[in-house]
């Protein structure tokens, strides 16, 4: 049974997330607590051990729908990649799904790509 | 989209006052102040590309100004948003804790000896190196997505004045 698909989803007021097997993530909405990692931290880790244990090939974050987000958190996106390139055993490609329509996913995510070109993938959506 | 074209910013008065706001340093606040600048440079400007840059300036220095404001009566903090028809400037005043001064000054001064995209990337890779400590990334990502350079002024009574300037 699939790991990835039963990780527990944060309810948060301002985030429409969703789970799919095998491997997919959809975040939707606006990150702009002042600490967003209490609610996305732990499931961004969960999501990532998950990942692991199902030897997943690859996970795919489709964050397009993320209108805008505070700098904390862009830091968990780069924690999250950070988790991948640290691995030493199994690792998986993270796959960013990203919209060209928005302004910091554009710079955000580059920038990110820099970090861990090696573990990192981006695909943009319209 | 209707703009303000029929009040055109009078470009005697360099730079002309736009914006000017005082309110008690609420996080609870950012959001809705956020989504002003965005309509408010959307509606004045006509751009879509300066409503995004404006979301990232005042989310991320109103963040700041909140996060470290001191606890005192006069802590208020004072936004105004001022063009002279060709530069756009975001201006945010506040009262810090007197620790927050320094590491202000410090990461202000670290940031400017890169060119943008470069301080955003080193702050990138700080953050990655670092994950028990705190994000950082703020000031780079305001240069870098924002499109402005960022200056600091220390005034009297403590307060200080961040102000982001770009071109429209």
């Amino acid at each position: 049974m699939s790991q990835f698909s039963t990780v527990q989803v944060p309810k948060t007021e301002t985030i429409a997330i969703q789970v799919t097997a095998p491997n997919q993530v959809k975040l939707a909405g606006t990150i702009t607590q002042k600490d967003p990692a209490n609610d996305l931290a732990g499931f961004f880790k969960a999501l990532h051990t998950a990942a692991l244990a199902d030897k997943l090939a690859e996970v795919r974050a489709d964050v397009s729908g993320l209108t805008f987000v505070n700098s904390s958190a862009i830091r968990l996106f780069v924690d999250w990649a950070t988790w991948v390139k640290n691995e030493r055993g199994h690792r998986y490609t993270l796959r960013f799904v990203t919209s060209r329509n928005v302004t910091w996913q554009k710079t955000s995510f580059m920038a990110l790509m820099s970090l861990a070109k090696e573990v990192l993938a981006l695909e943009h959506v319209t | 989209m209707e703009t303000a074209e029929n009040f055109p910013i009078p470009k005697k008065l360099a730079p002309y006052p736009l914006v000017f706001m005082r309110f008690r340093p609420a996080w609870a606040y950012i959001d809705g102040i956020r989504e002003f600048g965005r309509f408010f440079c959307q509606t004045t400007f006509g751009t879509q590309e300066l409503a995004d840059r404006a979301c990232v300036v005042l989310q991320e220095t109103l963040e700041n100004a909140v996060k470290y404001s001191s606890n005192s009566a006069d802590s208020e903090l004072e936004l105004s948003i001022e063009s002279d028809g060709s530069n756009i400037e975001f201006s945010v005043s506040s009262l810090p804790d007197a620790s927050h001064l320094s590491s202000l000054r410090e990461e202000l001064n670290g940031i400017q000896t890169l060119d943008p995209e470069q301080a955003y990337l080193a702050a990138f890779i700080r953050a990655s190196n670092e994950p028990e400590s705190s994000a950082r990334l703020g000031l780079a990502r305001i240069r870098y997505e924002g499109g402005v350079e960022l200056s600091m002024k220390e005034e009297t009574g403590g307060r200080i004045r961040i102000t982001a300037t770009g071109k429209l």
